[in-house]
C-alpha cells in the first residue's frame, strides 16, 4: 500500500469499541499508572525494570544483559522477532555540587529545560529520594533555553548536600503522576516510553503462545533517550539473527493548536501509529502494507504516518533487520504533561500481540 | 525582644493609621500551639486554591477551623478577640494571582486570563502554566488539566529558538482537560469565569523548609490562624481578618475597615520568602513559627 502522510486504514465500529472501553481501557490504566509512577532517567532505569518485572504474566522468564535491558523471550525457531520498547526517560545527572551546596546539572535528553526550572525536584540516591527545588533563573527571560538549570536540597554547603546521600551522578527527575482526563485521556510525564512497555506488558499477558510460529523476543531497553544505546548493546549481541524489529515507541503527533500540520497530524483517540518514516529510520512499504493487513485482520484501528525522532529499532537495520516501528499518538512530547489517549494505548497491546501470532 | 518593624500607611474613616508590617521577630513566651502546628497549617493552606474573587473554598476551611470566626457581607473571614479599647487588627489577605477561564474553543480548549491583569515577576505565566498541570474548580468539583506545549522532537530542524523568542504569556496557553468538543467541556461542569490554578503540592525540603506556590503569604496566613486557634489573651479588641481581594488594591481590607473599624492599629504578618511568585517559593517554617509568636506578643499588647 502506498503510505500518504496520514491514512486511516482501519476502524471497527464506534459501538464496538465502546462496549470493549470499560475493561480494556481500565486494563490498560492499570499498567500503565504504575509505570509512568516509577523514576528511571537514562541509566538509572532500575526502578522502572522491578516495574515491568512486577506487571509481566507470571510464566515470563526474564533476563537482564549487562547493558541493563531487560529481555523476554517467547517461541521457538526462525525468523526471530524483536520487539522493542524503551524503559528510561528524560531528566538530569548531577555534575557537580557547588561549595553553597547547590547542584549544577546535565540534561539526559533533549527537551525544553524551562519546563523543569522552578519547578519541585528529587533526586534520587541509593538511600532514596532526596526532595529539592530546580531553582528559578537569576536573570533572563528567553522562553525555552534557560540558563543551565541547577537544583537546591535546601542545604548551604557542599557537605551538607553530601551527607543527604547526594552525590555526583545521582540522577534528578519532578514528581509525577499519572491522572485521569476527561473521557479516555491520561496525563503524566514519561509516557514516552512506558506506554511502549505497558503494550509489551499487555500483549504478553494476553498472547496465545500457543500460535506462535517462531520465536519472539520481548525487549525493554535502557538509555534511549540518550542515544539509543541498550538497543544498540541488544542488536550487536544479536546480529543477523532477527527478521524483523519493531520499535514500540511514541508517535510525537502534531494533535495540537500549537503544532504545524505539514505532518504528524495522526489524531489521539484514533488508534495507534505505524511510524513508517522518522529522523532515524524508514519502514520499506511493503512492510507498511503487511502491518495494515495484520491490524485489518484483529480489527485493530491503525495510522499511518511520519513524525520526529528516532527510535531503537534503526540500532538493528545495519545488521540488515527490518524496522517496522509502531507508536500511539501523544501529545506535547517530552514536557511534564504529556497526553495520550487509553484506547490508543490497548489497541497498540493488541497490535503487538497481533504481529506476534499472525505476522 | 528584638523586633524589626516596618511602617506603612492606612486609612480608616478618614483618619491615617499606622499599620505595622512584621517583617522578622526572634522567639517570644511560650503558648498554646507548637511549631509543628504552624507548619502544618502553612502546608494546608499552601495547598488550597484561592485565586482572588474566588476564594470561597479557602475561606469555607478557615470558617470551619476557626471556631467562632463568620464571614463578613464581603466574603472577609473575621474573627474578634477580647473586647473593650483599644481596637486593633491583624489581617491577612488569602487570595493568590490565578486564572480564570475567558473562552472555550469547538474542540474543547480552554483559554484563560490572568486575575489580576498585572504580571507580578516576567516568567509567572510560563513557570505557572507552560507544560504543567493545573486544576480547574468546575461546578461539580476539581478538574485536572494541562497547558499545551509545542513537543519537543516537532521542532527539531525547524529552526532553533533564540534568544529573542518572549516569554510565554497567558495569551499562548491551550488549556488541555482530555475534552474534544465544547460540550464536553461543559459536561465537566467548567465555563467562563470558573478558577484555574497552578497544581499544588507543597514540597517539604531542606531543614525546614517548604516550597509552593505563594508560600510566603500562605505561612502569613498560617501564622495568623495559628496565633488565633491559640486562644491569646488580647489587650483590649483584636479583630483578626482574612481578607480577600488583596490583589484588587486590598479591597478586602478596605472592606473589614468600613465595616468593623476603625483600628487604632493595625499588624500585617510577613514571612519572608525566597523565589517568590515561583512554583517553589520557599519559607522557611521556623520563621513562620517564630512571626507566629510575634503576633501572640502583639494581641497582648506586649
Amino acid at each position: 500500500m502506498k503510505a500518504p502522510s496520514l491514512v486511516l486504514v482501519a476502524l471497527t465500529t464506534a459501538a464496538s469499541v465502546s462496549a470493549q472501553d470499560t475493561s480494556r481501557v481500565a486494563e490498560a490504566q492499570s499498567v500503565l499508572a504504575p509505570l509512568i509512577e516509577s523514576y528511571g532517567v537514562s541509566g538509572m532505569e532500575t526502578p522502572v525494570r522491578a516495574t515491568v518485572q512486577k506487571l509481566l504474566p507470571a510464566w515470563a522468564k526474564t533476563e537482564t544483559d549487562t547493558a541493563g535491558n531487560l529481555w523476554v523471550r517467547v517461541g521457538q525457531g526462525d525468523p526471530v522477532i524483536v520487539f522493542v520498547a524503551h524503559l528510561d526517560e528524560i531528566g538530569y545527572r548531577v555534575d557537580s555540587i557547588l561549595d553553597d551546596g547547590s547542584l549544577r546539572l546535565l540534561n539526559q535528553g533533549g527537551f525544553f529545560q524551562s519546563l523543569f526550572e522552578a519547578e519541585p525536584a528529587l533526586v534520587h540516591t541509593p538511600k532514596g529520594d532526596v526532595p529539592a527545588v530546580f531553582l528559578p533563573r537569576d536573570t533572563g527571560t528567553t522562553r525555552h533555553n534557560p540558563p543551565p538549570v541547577r537544583a537546591s536540597v535546601g542545604t548551604t554547603s557542599r557537605q551538607g548536600t553530601l551527607a543527604l546521600g547526594v552525590t555526583v551522578g545521582s540522577t534528578l527527575t519532578m514528581p509525577k503522576q499519572f491522572t485521569r482526563l476527561a473521557g479516555t485521556r491520561a496525563t503524566g510525564r514519561a509516557m514516552d516510553d512506558r506506554v511502549g512497555d505497558a503494550a509489551q506488558i499487555l500483549a504478553l499477558r494476553h498472547l496465545d503462545r500457543g500460535k506462535l510460529k517462531h520465536q519472539v523476543i520481548f525487549l525493554f531497553s535502557t538509555r534511549e533517550e540518550i542515544g539509543l544505546d541498550g538497543a544498540r548493546a541488544a542488536a550487536n549481541a544479536l546480529g543477523t539473527t532477527p527478521r524483523r524489529v519493531h520499535a514500540i515507541d511514541t508517535f510525537v503527533s502534531a494533535d495540537s493548536p500549537l503544532e504545524l500540520q505539514t505532518f504528524a497530524t495522526a489524531k489521539l483517540g484514533d488508534g495507534p501509529v505505524a511510524r513508517s518514516l522518522d529522523n532515524s529510520s524508514v519502514t520499506p512499504a511493503a512492510y507498511v502494507d503487511s502491518l495494515v493487513q495484520v491490524a485489518r485482520a484483529r480489527g485493530v484501528p491503525l495510522q499511518v504516518g511520519t513524525t520526529n525522532g528516532g527510535n531503537d529499532g534503526s540500532t538493528f537495520t545495519p545488521f540488515g533487520v527490518v524496522d517496522v516501528a509502531m507508536g500511539w499518538p501523544l501529545r506535547y512530547s517530552h514536557s511534564p504533561a504529556e497526553v495520550v489517549d487509553l484506547r490508543d494505548v490497548a489497541a497498540l497491546a493488541d497490535l503487538v500481540q497481533a504481529i506476534a501470532e499472525i505476522w | 525582644m528584638r523586633r524589626s518593624e516596618t511602617k506603612a500607611v492606612g486609612r480608616t474613616g478618614g483618619r491615617a493609621l499606622g499599620a505595622l508590617v512584621l517583617v522578622l521577630v526572634t522567639a517570644g513566651p511560650a503558648d498554646r500551639l507548637s511549631a509543628q502546628d504552624v507548619s502544618s497549617l502553612t502546608e494546608r493552606l499552601s495547598a488550597l486554591t484561592a485565586v482572588t474573587g474566588s476564594e470561597r473554598a479557602l475561606t469555607d476551611s478557615l470558617l470551619a477551623w476557626l471556631p467562632g470566626s463568620a464571614r463578613d457581607r464581603f466574603g472577609n473571614v473575621t474573627l474578634a478577640l477580647g473586647k473593650g479599647e483599644p481596637k486593633r487588627l491583624a489581617s491577612c489577605a488569602v487570595d493568590e494571582v490565578g486564572y480564570i477561564v475567558g473562552n472555550i474553543t469547538d474542540d474543547g480548549y480552554v483559554r484563560l486570563r490572568r486575575v489580576p491583569g498585572v504580571l507580578p515577576q516576567p516568567l509567572f505565566d510560563q513557570q505557572m502554566l507552560e507544560g504543567q498541570r493545573v486544576t480547574v474548580m468546575g461546578d461539580a468539583g476539581p478538574v485536572p488539566g494541562v497547558v499545551a506545549v509545542r513537543s519537543t522532537h516537532l521542532t527539531r530542524f525547524r529552526g532553533a529558538a533564540t534568544a529573542a523568542e518572549p516569554p510565554f504569556s497567558v495569551d499562548d496557553a491551550w488549556l488541555d482537560v482530555g475534552a474534544t468538543s465544547r460540550a464536553d467541556v461543559a459536561r465537566l461542569g467548567i465555563h467562563v469565569l470558573s478558577p484555574v490554578a497552578r497544581l499544588k503540592r507543597p514540597l517539604r525540603y531542606g531543614d525546614g523548609l517548604l516550597a509552593a506556590p505563594f508560600a510566603g503569604s500562605r505561612a502569613s496566613c498560617a501564622a495568623l490562624l495559628a496565633a488565633a486557634l491559640g486562644q491569646p489573651s488580647p489587650h483590649g479588641t483584636v479583630v483578626v481578618a482574612f481578607t480577600i481581594q488583596g490583589s484588587y488594591a486590598q479591597t478586602g481590607l478596605k472592606a473589614v475597615r468600613a465595616l468593623q473599624g476603625p483600628f487604632a492599629e493595625e499588624l500585617a504578618p510577613n514571612v519572608p520568602s525566597q523565589f517568590r511568585f515561583t512554583p517553589v517559593e520557599t519559607v522557611s517554617l521556623a520563621a513562620a513559627d517564630s512571626v507566629r509568636k510575634a503576633i501572640v506578643r502583639w494581641i497582648g499588647g506586649r
